[in-house]
C-alpha cells in the first residue's frame, strides 16, 4: 500500500520498512539488581525520492489511515528539500534480495526466565568479588547488564526488494573498578555480544570470564610498573586490533563521510573518492569487513536497502580496497552498492554502516610474534581510546600490558600509550597472527545518533619501531 | 484511548495486581528533522510517535515494560507483565516510596506554545544558515536542524497526574574553508523566537575562515582558553558524573567528595531544569515531583549529587527531583559566568592555545576523572595576548578534576550548547584555564 501510494503521487523511489524490536534487559550494580526491564520498539518507516529530494519518516501508530498521512508527508518533506538540492539523489544498481533470513536459536530467550538470568549474573558478581578479595584488592564500583533483543524486520522497494528477517541478538556489558588503598583505582569495560540465543551466553562462562577479569584487573592495579616514553616494537591483542580496525579502517572508508555527509555530526575523513589503491600500510595489511559471519553481532544477508551482502575488503596488501555503499552512494562513485545501509530502528533512515570488522588473520602464532621481539610492549587490551574526525590522530592506552624482552614476557605496565596516526600504524606492521577473536561495541554515528551492534576483531598483530607514551 | 484514560486505566491495573507503586507515563512526539551537507538538503525526515512506559515496583523489587502498541488489550497484558516481573525479581537494595503528590507545578511550563514546523519554514531556517557562513567566507556547510512538539502525561500511585507540552528546535552547523580549516556553531531554542540560525551560521563560518592554512601544533601545557562548545562537553560530563547512580557505580569522579573543595571558587553549575523559556526547561521529573534548581558545584566546593528517590534514600538524603526512573540525570545545567570577555581571556595569555570544538570524550578511569579529548574545527596560538596562527593535529590528555581547579576566568557572555557531543543543555561561558596538557601524533 506505501509503496503503490508513494508511486502514485510521484516518487522515483521509495521504500517501507516494518520493524519491531523486542528488549529484555537486566543490570546488577555492586551485586544488587536493579530494575528489569521490557520493551517492545515496533513501528514503520517510509523512504521516498521525489525530484532529486529524499524524504524519510517514521511512526509506531500503524492505522492504515495514518500510514497514508505519513505518505503523504514524506513525500512533501522530499519534494520541499529538493527546492536546495543541487545534486539530485538516485539510488543506484545493486543486487536486490528477496528472501526471508531467520536466525534460529537453539535455546530461545523465553526458556531462560528473567530470575535465572539474574542468578547467573550474581554467580559471575560473587567469583570477580572473591577473585579480587583473594589478592587484596576491593571491586567497589561494578555493573553487568545482560541485554536480549529480538529484530524482526520486513522491507520492500519500489524497485522490487522484498526481504524479511528474524534475527536474536544477546549481549553482556561488564564494568569493574579494582581499588587498593595505597595503590587506587584501576578500572575495565568490555562487551560480548552475538546474534543467536541463549547458547551464546552458556558459551561465554560467565563466572570464569568475570572471575579472571577481576584477578588481572586487581593484579594491574598491585603490580603494574609505570613506564617511561620510547620507541618499542608492540605486540597488540584482538581487542585492541579490533578498534583499530574499526576506527582506523572501518569508519575512514564509510562513502557517505567521503561525500562529506556526516560532516557536522560523526565527521568527515582523511580519505577522498580517488583513494583507492592508496598505500596506506604495509603489504601484510588486511582489513575485511563482512556481515555474513554466522552469529557475529553485526549480521545480515540484506541490508536495509535489500541488496544482498558480502565480504568487502577495506584494505587488501595494504592498499585502500573498497568503500562501504549504500545505494545513494554508490551511484556517486559509479559502482553498485556492498549492502552497507543499516538502520538501528523503525524511527531512524538507514545509513551507511560497519557490521563486523577484523584483521584478517596470517599465519604467525603468538610466541612467534613475541619471539621476535628483543625490546618491546604486549597490549592485550585497552580503557581510553579516540581518534580525530577525519579518522587519523587516535590514542589507545593499554590497561593489561606486558614489557617484553628477548623474546618473552616480562612484568606488567601501567597505561601504555600509542598516540599514532593512521598511516603511521598501519605501516609498521610486520606480522599477522593466525587466531581470529571478537568483541562485540555499539558504534555511534547519524543524527539522531543511531548506536548499532557490531563486531570488532582480528588475530594478534606485531608493529615495529612505534612511539609509545608513559604514564605522566 | 486518550492518553490521560490510559494512565489512568494501566495504573488501576498495576494497583490490583498488588504493585506498591507504579508510575505511568505516555509520550506523544511530533519531529522534524533537516540534515544538509555541501550546502544542500541532504534527508528531511519526520517522526510521529506515541508509547507508553509503566513503571511497578513491589518494594525493592523493580521492574518496568515498554510499550509501543497502546491499544487496550496490549496494555493490560503489558501491565501485568509489569507486576508478575517485578513480584518475581530479586530484592534491590533500597525501598523508597514514590513522592507523595499531589504537586505544585509551575502552570506556566506546563503548557508550552506549540512549534508551527511548517517545512517551508524549517528549510528556510536551513537556507539561512547556510548562506549566512557563505557570506563570511566558508565553501560548504553541513549540518542538522530539528524541530520537535512533544507531551508527556504521568500518573504515579503518589497521586501525581500532570502532563507538559513542550517544544524546541536545535541547529547544529559545521562550515568549511578545506577539509583542514573549518568552525562549528549551534543554537537551541524553546521557540522559533528565540532561535537564531543565521548567527550560527555565520559564527561557524568566522571560525572556519579564521582556522585557513592551519599548521602542525606542538604537544606541550599551556594556558587554554577553552570556548563555549568545548567547556559545555566538560560541564556536561561533571553533570553525568554527579548522578547518584553513577557515583554508586563507580562511574564518577566526584565520589566521596560532597562538601569538598574540588574546583577553583570561580566555578559554579547548577542544574536548573526551572529556567523559563529555556530548551532543556521541563515541569516535573519522572517520579512526578516538580523539578528546581539544584546547585552541584558552588564556589568550587561540590554540594550535591543530583537524585531520584531510591538513590536519595540510599545516599540519606532527599530526592533532588532529577528522577529516571533508574538513573537521576540533569536537565539543563548552568555554569556561573564570570566577568571577562573573550578578548580580556585571550588578551591574558603569554602563551596558550584557544580551543573552539572538541570531540570524542573518553576516560582511562572515570572515578579518578583521567581522559582525554580531541580538539576539533578552529584551534589557534596564542601568543603574547593574540591570535598568532591556526594549529591542528592536538589532543586534550588532562584529568577533570585538575582542569576543574585550574579555572582561571569566564566571560560574562554565554552560550546554550546542545549537540551531538553534549547532550544535555548546557549554559556555558569561554573559559581560561591555567594548563592543561596537549598530546600529539608522535609517527
Amino acid at each position: 500500500m506505501i509503496i503503490d501510494t508513494a508511486s502514485k503521487y510521484g516518487a522515483r523511489y521509495s521504500e517501507a520498512r516494518y520493524q519491531s524490536d523486542t528488549y529484555e534487559s537486566i543490570l546488577l550494580k555492586n551485586g544488587t539488581p536493579e530494575m528489569t526491564t521490557f520493551d517492545v520498539r515496533r513501528g514503520v518507516a517510509i523512504r521516498a525520492l521525489v525530484g532529486g529530494g529524499l524524504g524519510f519518516g517514521a511512526t509506531n501508530i500503524v492505522t492504515k489511515r495514518d500510514l497514508k498521512t505519513l505518505v503523504s508527508r514524506v513525500l512533501r518533506l522530499a519534494k520541499a528539500s529538493s527546492r536546495i538540492v543541487k545534486t539530485p539523489i538516485s539510488m543506484g544498481e545493486a543486487e536486490i534480495g528477496r528472501g526471508n533470513v531467520e536466525v534460529k536459536s537453539r535455546i530461545g530467550f523465553d526458556a531462560v526466565s528473567m530470575e535465572s538470568r539474574i542468578d547467573l549474573l550474581k554467580e559471575a558478581d560473587s567469583a570477580g568479588v572473591e577473585s579480587a578479595e583473594a589478592i587484596g584488592v576491593k571491586l567497589p564500583g561494578r555493573y553487568i547488564s545482560l541485554d536480549t533483543l529480538v529484530t524482526e524486520k520486513l522491507l520492500m522497494t519500489s524497485d522490487g526488494a522484498r526481504v524479511q528477517s528474524t534475527i536474536p541478538k544477546v549481549t553482556v556489558d561488564a564494568f569493574l573498578t579494582a581499588f587498593e588503598p595505597q595503590k587506587g583505582t584501576v578500572q575495565r569495560m568490555f562487551s560480548l555480544g552475538e546474534s543467536s540465543g541463549w547458547e551464546s551466553v552458556e558459551k561465554w562462562n560467565l563466572p570464569e570470564r568475570i572471575k579472571k577479569e577481576a584477578q588481572i584487573l586487581g593484579n594491574i592495579l598491585i603490580a603494574a610498573k609505570p613506564m617511561k616514553g620510547e620507541r618499542l616494537d608492540v605486540v597488540l591483542g584482538p581487542e585492541v586490533v579490533g578498534i583499530i580496525s574499526h576506527e582506523s579502517s572501518g569508519h575512514p572508508g564509510e562513502a557517505d563521510r567521503i561525500l562529506g555527509r556526516e560532516a557536522a555530526q560523526a565527521g568527515e575523513t582523511y580519505l577522498g573518492r580517488d583513494s583507492i589503491g592508496m598505500k596506506v600500510g604495509s603489504d601484510v595489511v588486511n582489513v575485511v569487513e563482512d556481515p555474513t559471519i554466522p552469529r557475529s553481532f553485526g549480521y545480515y544477508l540484506y541490508d536495509d536497502e535489500g541488496v544482498k551482502a558480502r565480504r568487502r575488503y577495506l584494505i587488501k596488501q595494504g592498499r585502500i580496497n573498497e568503500f562501504l555503499h549504500n545505494r545513494e552512494t554508490a551511484h556517486v562513485f559509479g559502482v553498485s552498492s556492498n549492502a552497507s545501509s543499516r538502520s538501528v530502528a523503525y524511527n531512524r533512515e538507514p545509513i551507511v554502516r560497519m557490521a563486523n570488522t577484523f584483521v584478517e588473520p596470517g599465519d604467525h602464532k603468538l610466541e612467534e610474534l613475541i619471539e621476535g621481539i628483543e625490546n618491546g610492549i604486549y597490549v592485550k587490551n585497552f580503557m581510553e581510546w579516540n581518534i580525530d574526525d577525519r579518522r587519523f590522530n587516535q590514542k589507545y592506552v593499554g590497561l593489561e600490558a606486558y614489557r617484553i624482552e628477548k623474546g618473552q614476557l616480562k612484568g606488567l605496565l601501567r597505561n601504555p600509550i600509542i598516540e599514532i596516526t593512521t598511516t603511521g600504524l598501519w605501516s609498521a606492521v610486520d606480522a599477522i597472527g593466525r587466531d581470529l577473536e571478537f568483541s562485540a561495541a555499539s558504534c555511534g554515528k547519524g543524527d539522531p545518533m543511531q548506536g548499532i551492534p557490531v563486531w570488532t576483531g582480528g588475530p594478534h598483530i606485531r608493529l615495529r619501531n612505534v612511539a609509545i607514551g608513559g604514564i605522566s | 484511548m486518550k492518553a490521560e484514560d490510559i494512565c489512568e486505566f494501566v495504573l488501576k491495573i498495576c494497583k490490583n495486581e498488588g504493585a506498591s507503586d507504579s508510575v505511568v507515563t505516555v509520550a506523544e512526539i511530533e519531529e522534524t528533522m533537516i540534515r544538509f551537507s555541501n550546502n544542500e538538503i541532504t534527508v528531511s525526515n519526520s517522526l510521529k510517535d506515541a508509547s507508553a512506559y509503566i513503571f511497578v515496583a513491589d518494594r525493592e523489587r523493580k521492574a518496568g515494560v515498554g510499550v509501543a502498541d497502546l491499544s487496550k488489550k496490549t496494555l493490560l497484558t503489558s501491565a501485568r507483565r509489569a507486576v508478575a516481573s517485578a513480584k518475581r525479581a530479586p530484592p534491590g537494595d533500597v525501598y523508597a516510596p514514590l513522592p507523595k503528590g499531589p504537586f505544585q507545578y509551575d502552570q506556566t511550563a506546563l503548557d508550552q506554545p506549540k512549534l508551527e514546523m511548517e517545512q517551508r519554514e524549517l528549510v528556510g531556517f536551513v537556507e539561512s544558515a547556510i548562506d549566512a557562513g557563505l557570506r563570511e567566507g566558508a565553501q560548504r556547510m553541513a549540518g542538522s536542524l530539528i524541530a520537535r512538539n512533544s507531551r508527556v502525561i504521568l500518573r504515579t500511585t503518589g497521586d501525581v497526574i500532570v502532563s507538559a507540552r513542550s517544544s524546541s528546535i536545535e541547529i547544529s552547523v559545521r562550515a568549511f574553508l578545506s577539509s583542514l580549516a573549518s568552525g562549528h556553531s549551534t543554537a537551541i531554542a524553546a521557540s522559533e523566537r528565540d532561535f537564531k540560525p543565521e548567527e550560527v551560521g555565520a559564527e561557524a563560518g568566522r571560525f572556519a575562515k579564521a582556522s585557513a592554512n592551519p599548521v602542525d601544533g606542538e604537544p606541550g601545557v599551556y594556558e587554554a582558553v577553552l570556548g563555549p562548545l568545548v567547556f559545555s562537553d566538560l560541564a556536561c560530563q561533571v553533570g553525568r558524573s554527579a548522578s547518584a547512580f553513577n557515583v554508586d557505580m563507580g562511574l564518577s569522579f566526584l565520589g566521596g567528595k560532597i562538601d569538598q573543595k574540588i574546583a577553583s571558587d570561580k566555578f559554579g553549575l547548577a542544574d536548573d531544569a526551572t529556567l523559563k523559556g529555556s530548551y532543556g526547561a521541563f515541569p516535573f521529573d519522572a517520579e512526578g515531583m516538580p523539578t528546581k534548581r539544584t546547585a552541584i558545584i558552588e564556589n568550587g566546593t561540590l554540594r550535591s549529587y543530583l537524585h531520584n528517590s531510591s538513590t536519595a534514600k540510599k545516599f540519606g538524603t532527599e530526592s533532588t527531583a532529577n528522577a529516571g526512573l533508574m538513573i537521576p540525570h540533569p536537565f539543563n545545567l548552568v555554569v556561573e559566568a564570570g566577568d571577562k570577555t573573550l578578548e580580556d581571556l585571550i588578551g591574558s595569555v603569554d602563551k596558550g592555545v584557544y580551543v573552539t570544538n572538541d570531540w570524542y570524550l573518553r576516560y582511562q578511569n572515570y572515578a579518578t576523572g583521567d581522559f582525554s579529548v580531541i580538539p576539533r574545527d578552529a584551534m589557534f596560538l596564542i601568543k603574547n595576548g593574540q591570535i598568532e596562527k591556526s594549529i591542528r593535529e592536538l589532543r586534550i590528555s588532562d584529568n577533570m578534576l585538575r582542569i576543574l581547579s585550574n579555572v582561571s576566568s569566564l566571560t560574562r557572555e554565554r552560550k546554550w550548547v546542545k549537540w551531538w557531543e553534549v547532550e544535555v543543555p548546557t549554559l556555558s561561558p569561554s573559559v581560561l584555564i591555567d594548563n592543561i596538557n596537549f598530546t600529539k601524533s608522535s609517527m
